[in-house]
């Protein structure tokens, strides 16, 4: 909503920008960020919890004068916003032993809490010996702060996050992909509170030793578990994307960042399938990986049967029950793209019998909620009705979703089949599975080639 | 504290871990010095009872200055919606397009 005000403030036009009190750190956060001071009207509290006349009063006795003021108001000039001076990229900040440096970087705000391995620059060095491009490579501007994302800046908190120099192709991926206007990385700080989830395919799985067995989501390996956090420790530090006492992430509660996900490529390819990357249009020995929001998480999904219509079964309904309740925005959305960590012994009885889009169109069109259940999860989240007839009068649902006013009617939650991911891994010896689902198109998911350095091995 | 284990600690020279910030520049905006007779942009994010907040303003504004006019919502788009990118890219054209004096955007919550 800001970047609306901001485009007109920096055409020219005054704006006033309505937001909520919980707001209004990460509105002047935003603003700041984006070079405008944004003139703001706060309506206390929220207006989902006021009843009717509560709404009419606020409007008139806090935003009113403020809309007034706002539009009326000098703007300072483009010069005075110029921040304040920090320091030049990759010039030593702090000197001091192990306890020194973490309690320093706990006070910047550069810490996600855990212990840091100092950034030195003999360590930032091992890491930019192993990326493809100098040290000065700007993959983009990213929101939330319009930082340069730079292999420095990739190499410096690879380094913090506990990674191994060897990671660092995998790293610069992950950005070069956060970075892609898809991805809509400057929704990372939204109420939902999404974690991005890094796929990761191709040889390099195994080059890196990765984890895509048993536990595979767990805390334990150090390639999924410090590139999970990398992740977020760089959206923290370059992109500010920072929980209180920093800003920019306005997350409600949220929860902690996902470890890195490798697929069991071995396993797909016993079950004749392909894997997530071959699926994405990348070739079956490329290094790729691919980033999408994670903002829900279904219950263990244990399958059984030796028909591949019994796990499909169970799949569509754990994904129906446990997304039910924000399965409406993806709706409004048009798109989502949820994704299925499938258990290797169940992807080879499913793919006995059926190919990937046959199970992908079984379960998109049993996973269906009724229509007025959609509408009652819709209305406390955003108070506007789930319209399903202008949603298809403009193009971002199918026909069949407007086809009748019966609450009771059936709609399916995924819009469209290919638009479920699969993913092999896991425990061979146990027939569970998970769904992942993101936060619609907020961290859609975005794939890169990894590109290595000369003299990989 | 030790002191002596902690001098005997080895140290560390660290780098700063952000990175450079690109700010582009705005133009210069006119500040209004009265809103009557002006043209004023509703901007929607179609979301927490903006409909109700809007008609508010409009009410309100039109009773204090006369002759104000207001642009709806829906002349713009969805500034929340899958199309966000595009409703924003043509942002200016479209207040230019409707003679927007200013522009009333909410709701951020």
């Amino acid at each position: 909503m800001l970047r609306a005000s901001v485009t007109a403030e920096k055409a020219g036009i005054p704006t006033v920008s309505l937001i909520s009190s919980g707001f209004l750190r990460l509105a002047e956060a935003t603003s700041k960020s984006m070079g405008v001071k944004l003139p703001l009207a706060v309506y206390s509290g929220h207006p989902m919890m006021d009843a009717p006349e509560q709404v009419s009063a606020k409007a008139k006795a806090e935003l009113l004068p403020a809309v007034i003021a706002g539009l009326t108001a000098q703007r300072e000039s483009a010069q005075a916003l110029i921040p304040e001076s920090e320091p030049q990229p990759g010039s030593i900040v702090f000197s001091g032993d192990l306890l020194e440096v973490q309690e320093h970087f706990l006070e910047q705000l550069w810490s996600d809490g855990l212990p840091v391995v100092p950034p030195t620059s003999d360590r930032v060095e091992e890491f930019l010996a192993h990326s493809p491009y100098p040290r000065d490579h700007v993959i983009g501007v990213l929101p939330n702060e319009g930082r340069e994302a730079t292999a420095l800046s990739v190499a410096i908190n690879g380094v913090m996050a506990g990674c191994r120099p060897e990671y660092m192709p995998v790293l610069l991926a992950i950005v070069d992909a956060i970075a892609d206007e898809h991805f809509r990385l400057e929704d990372a700080g939204s109420t939902p509170s999404w974690e991005p989830l890094v796929v990761v395919n191709g040889p390099i799985v195994k080059q890196l030793g990765f984890n895509f067995g048993q536990g595979a989501m767990k805390v334990g390996r150090q390639a999924n578990t410090s590139i999970g956090r990398f992740l977020r420790l760089y959206m923290r530090n370059v992109c500010g994307f920072r929980i209180p006492p920093g800003d920019g992430d306005k997350g409600s509660i949220g929860f902690t960042f996902n470890v890195a996900l490798a697929e069991d490529e071995d396993a797909a390819r016993r079950a004749g399938w392909s894997t997530l990357a071959m699926d994405l249009g990348f070739g079956p020995d490329e290094n790729v990986v691919s980033v999408m929001s994670v903002v829900c998480i279904t219950a263990p999904l244990y399958s059984a049967g030796s028909h591949a219509v019994d796990h499909a079964h169970q799949f569509a309904e754990v994904i129906k029950r446990s997304f039910a309740p924000w399965a409406h925005v993806g709706l409004r959305k048009g798109v989502w793209t949820p994704l299925i960590i499938m258990g290797p012994e169940v992807a080879e009885v499913i793919a006995s019998e059926w190919s990937k889009d046959e199970f992908r169109r079984y379960v998109q069109s049993h996973a269906t909620l009724e229509a007025g259940m959609l509408e009652e999860f819709s209305l406390p989240a955003t108070a506007m009705p789930l319209d399903l007839k202008r949603l298809v009068a403009e193009g971002l649902l199918p026909e069949s979703y407007a086809e009748s006013d019966d609450p009771a009617r059936l709609l399916s939650i995924v819009v469209r089949p290919e638009d479920i991911c699969v993913v092999v891994a896991g425990d061979r010896g146990r027939n569970q599975s998970r769904g992942y689902m993101p936060n619609h198109h907020q961290g859609a998911l975005t794939s890169k080639r990894i590109v290595l350095p000369d003299g990989w091995a | 504290m030790d002191l002596r284990r902690h001098l005997d600690a080895p140290r560390y020279e660290v780098m700063w871990p952000l990175a450079r910030k690109r700010i582009t520049q705005r133009a210069e905006v006119a500040a209004l010095t009265d809103l009557s007779g002006k043209t004023v942009a509703q901007v929607w994010d179609r979301m927490f009872r903006g409909e109700e907040i809007f008609a508010e303003m409009r009410e309100h504004l039109s009773a204090q200055f006369p002759g104000i006019k207001f642009i709806p919502h829906e002349r713009f788009g969805d500034i929340h919606g899958p199309d966000e990118r595009a409703v924003v890219a043509k942002l200016v054209s479209r207040l230019r397009e409707f003679g927007c004096d200013a522009a009333i955007v909410g709701i951020g919550a």
